[in-house]
């Protein structure tokens, strides 16, 4: 192991065969020597905050130790241009939101300086989200393959917004979603492919026992109440108020607390009003903790998630939810939304229990709560599945095996 | 002189009588005590034995020759100071002759087992010559001794020596000890399948007076320290079984799934989309539980009931659907048929059936698949039947479940094989027969590996 740019201990291939098995350790390597001579060009908005940065931290050395020349860059762009990005992520997920010619242009305009500024190197670019979605322009003068990585829930979009990246979408040579619904019906090859969790990384690795205490402690938290927890970023679509009023239900015949666990992402403006909202939500009740943490705090989002009775996602709206799976990971049963990427996440009754209301999640809360042994085995059931399916060799695989089909039409592939 | 010879020629006669009467004793020893020896080395199985008589008929007699004279030169009238001299020139003979006897058997013991073992005749010489100056040294030192000389500094200067040797080269020696032990005991040979107790196996390619090699089912070579192998407890399977007419190359799948963009959200939608969608699309829907939950649960429903059952409440027709056999379908057509057919009854008597939600519509995606060779070769039932104990249940997945529907071969990959090639039709049959959609993963792995496993035995 050595470390990355934030001093995290960086994991090498060999350290997840105990974990995935040695044989798709040798897939992987398979994958990669098909694919060799091929360089990729990964470009996305951010290294830091947000699921899609924590995977590529982790996917990108994985790459290069398989002996796949990938490259990881960032688009630059001003604060007024994330506020743009992020209406358009909000637009596409279906919110609605004022978003102005002038919001287009500027988009347009960071793009172009990119697209000066930026080298263009790679056999297969491989673009991540809207942010850097028009860079296809690109395409045109260099050709090569290119790769539109959608990360976000497209099937219910602002029309405005999805019709203005329509345009450059349709110029890829495949997409790539993380469910069936999220896709939109595009005139360009498809394909599905789950994000997924690293096994080794801070915020899911195995963490002793006294760490997670330290974390409690410093938190106020105790050990002695059984702990509903939720982490994820604070914003609305991610409906802390439900959760907070789903908790409010239980506790009326369960003694045990809530935490509201999460950070802020660099190109998420609007976090902090949320916090401010859930805060003064929460105010009085000393069983509902708010916590803010840090991006770099990954250790302690594991100890919270391990330290946790029942893990819930309430969200309205979710890309793929990596909360989910992280906490199954842990063994945890988990109370989530049959939205977004959930579902696939969660077989409901078998890896986990799915809700659509504060009520069906209260309800399922409380079950979970009184029946623990009910509770541990839909843990158990979870983290196998996502062993099986989505942890971060899986992801590695299917990346590879997108690259590879690029090539080809036919169903059955013969390497 | 004469008179002198005349007065005391019993001083002389005596010890002559005394040498020729130990040497005719020596004589008769040696043929009675090598008789019985021999008599004795008949009912035995070492050959060294042979080796210890031949080394030792001649000095055995040489042996009488030196207490001849030992004894008839002390029942001599020699002086005191003679006859310790004369001791230490016979016991100097006797202890040459011993270091010779015990160079020449060594010599002899050492080339029959080392004869054994092919590849330490490279190091034949040497291991010759160090027994043969080791010997030397002894026989030496005990010779200095016989005659006074400080043998003390010499004796500690070599045992620090040894000892300095034998520690540095420990690992070594174990090694050859064990090397020796192995081929003395013939448990384990060249061309056996040997499993280690760490689970490694494979064929034993080499054995070598530092190592055992041993190929792999998956082509590596693993190196086994001789004397970790002593040490470690060892199935050996022997000889290969019989071996097949051509090998079996196992492969592996990995899957890849492509949105088509096309969605229903009505039973008559579905019914509809089903007989247009490509083959890969039935077969992604008919196994992706399967391979997504393997591990849950055998009997894994398809998509298309699931989704009938959950989100447009019609459970009967989900169940019906749900029981449809997929292992009863010797191609996805036939099997599409069924389903659109089942679907469309439904529907003849309840026309208005229930749409799905916004967002929970039925998405029809397409199986990619990527058919990657596997290192892993097998020529017979047994390399076979490891492999199976080790291959992805991908490489599993594809022989048994992919090859017999989606590439139309209307058998599994296993059964084709131990037909064609080892010409074992009821071991194929029983493979044949065997429905893998009622097992998990895991067990229809457990199942086979037992049913060869029996056949084997």
């Amino acid at each position: 192991m050595h470390n990355d740019r934030h001093g995290q201990s960086r994991s090498r291939l060999q350290d997840y065969e105990p974990i995935v098995g040695k044989s798709c350790i040798q897939q992987l390597r398979m994958l990669a020597e098909a694919l060799s001579g091929k360089v990729i060009q990964i470009i996305n908005s951010t290294f830091i905050g947000g699921g899609v940065a924590e995977i590529l931290e982790h996917m990108v050395p994985l790459f290069n130790q398989l002996g796949v020349d990938a490259r990881w860059d960032i688009i630059k762009g001003s604060n007024e241009f994330f506020e743009v990005t992020k209406k358009f992520h909000n637009a596409l997920h279906g919110k609605q939101d004022t978003i102005s010619s002038a919001d287009f242009d500027l988009y347009l305009e960071v793009t172009r300086e990119n697209l000066e500024e930026m080298r263009f190197f790679a056999d297969i670019f491989f673009i991540h989200d809207p942010q850097p979605a028009a860079l296809i322009a690109k395409k045109r003068e260099i050709g090569k393959k290119w790769v539109w990585r959608c990360h976000i829930d497209v099937s219910n979009p602002d029309e405005q917004v999805w019709g203005f990246l329509r345009q450059f979408i349709v110029q890829y040579d495949a997409a790539i979603f993380s469910a069936p619904n999220f896709a939109q019906s595009l005139p360009i090859r498809q394909f599905m492919v789950t994000p997924s969790i690293d096994p080794l990384s801070d915020k899911n690795k195995d963490i002793d026992r006294n760490l997670i205490e330290s974390v409690l402690t410093k938190y106020g938290l105790t050990s002695d109440k059984p702990m509903v927890v939720q982490i994820s970023r604070f914003d609305r679509l991610k409906d802390p108020l439900g959760v907070i009023e789903a908790f409010e239900m239980v506790r009326k015949s369960i003694d045990c607390q809530l935490v509201l666990a999460g950070g802020t992402a660099t190109d998420d403006p609007e976090s902090e009003a949320v916090l401010d909202e859930v805060r003064k939500r929460a105010e009085g009740n000393p069983d509902i903790h708010v916590l803010l943490v840090p991006p770099e705090s990954d250790l302690e989002i594991n100890a919270l998630q391990r330290a946790a009775t029942v893990v819930v996602q309430k969200s309205l709206k979710e890309g793929f939810g990596l909360t989910i799976s992280e906490a199954l990971w842990k063994g945890k049963p988990v109370v989530a939304s049959a939205v977004g990427g959930i579902p696939l996440q969660i077989r409901n009754k078998l890896t986990g229990l799915l809700c659509y209301t504060v009520e069906g999640a209260a309800y399922a809360i409380r079950q979970l709560l009184t029946n623990p042994e009910y509770a541990a085995w839909l843990g158990r059931n979870g983290r196998e599945h996502v062993r099986q399916n989505f942890l971060i060799t899986s992801q590695l695989r299917n990346y590879l095996l997108v690259f590879l089909a690029l090539d080809r039409s036919e169903d059955v592939i013969y390497l | 002189m004469l008179d002198w010879l005349k007065q005391n020629w019993l001083l002389i006669v005596v010890p002559l009588l005394v040498f020729f009467a130990t040497y005719i004793v020596g004589l008769w020893a040696r043929r009675t005590a090598f008789r019985a020896f021999e008599r004795w080395v008949e009912k035995s199985n070492w050959e060294g034995y042979r080796l210890i008589i031949e080394a030792t008929r001649t000095p055995f007699l040489h042996w009488f020759l030196i207490l001849g004279t030992f004894i008839a030169i002390h029942v001599s009238a020699l002086q005191s100071a003679q006859k310790a001299l004369a001791d230490k020139v016979l016991a100097s003979l006797f202890i040459i002759s011993v270091t010779w006897v015990c160079i020449t058997l060594s010599d002899r013991l050492l080339r029959l087992y080392i004869d054994r073992v092919p590849r330490l005749h490279p190091s034949q010489a040497l291991i010759v010559n160090a027994t043969r100056i080791t010997l030397a040294v002894l026989g030496v030192l005990i010779l200095l001794d016989t005659w006074g000389a400080p043998t003390t500094p010499i004796v500690v200067l070599l045992a620090v020596a040894i000892l300095v040797a034998a520690l540095s080269f420990r690992d070594t020696l174990m090694n050859f000890i064990s090397g020796l032990q192995l081929a003395q005991s013939e448990q384990i040979k060249v061309g056996d399948y040997i499993k280690l107790e760490t689970g490694e196996s494979g064929h034993v390619v080499d054995i070598n007076w530092k190592s055992t090699h041993i190929r792999s089912l998956d082509g590596n070579l693993i190196i086994v320290p001789n004397s970790r192998l002593l040490q470690s407890s060892v199935t050996n399977y022997g000889r290969p079984l019989k071996k097949a007419s051509r090998p079996f190359r196992f492969y592996t799948r990995l899957h890849l799934k492509e949105l088509t963009g096309l969605k229903a959200s009505s039973l008559a939608e579905l019914a509809t989309m089903i007989t247009q969608v490509p083959e890969s699309v039935i077969y992604y829907h008919t196994h992706n539980f399967l391979e997504e939950h393997h591990f849950l649960t055998p009997e894994p429903a398809n998509d298309f009931a699931l989704w009938v059952s959950d989100e447009l409440g019609c459970e009967v027709l989900g169940e019906k659907l749900a029981s449809i056999d997929t292992f009863d379908f010797p191609t996805i057509s036939a099997l599409r048929t069924r389903i659109a057919s089942m679907i469309n009854e439904h529907l003849s008597q309840y026309p208005d059936g229930q749409k799905a939600r916004p967002g929970r519509e039925f998405h029809f995606v397409k199986s990619l698949s990527f058919v990657l060779p596997t290192p892993y070769i097998a020529h017979d039932l047994r390399e076979f039947v490891e492999i199976l104990k080790q291959v992805s249940l991908e490489s599993l997945f594809y022989h048994m479940f992919e090859s017999r529907l989606r590439l139309k071969r209307g058998v599994n990959d296993f059964s084709i094989w131990i037909e064609e090639c080892l010409g074992d039709k009821d071991l194929a049959d029983r493979l044949a027969n065997l429905d893998p959609y009622n097992y998990t993963l895991d067990n229809l792995r457990s199942t086979i590996v037992q049913l060869i496993e029996k056949r084997i035995k």
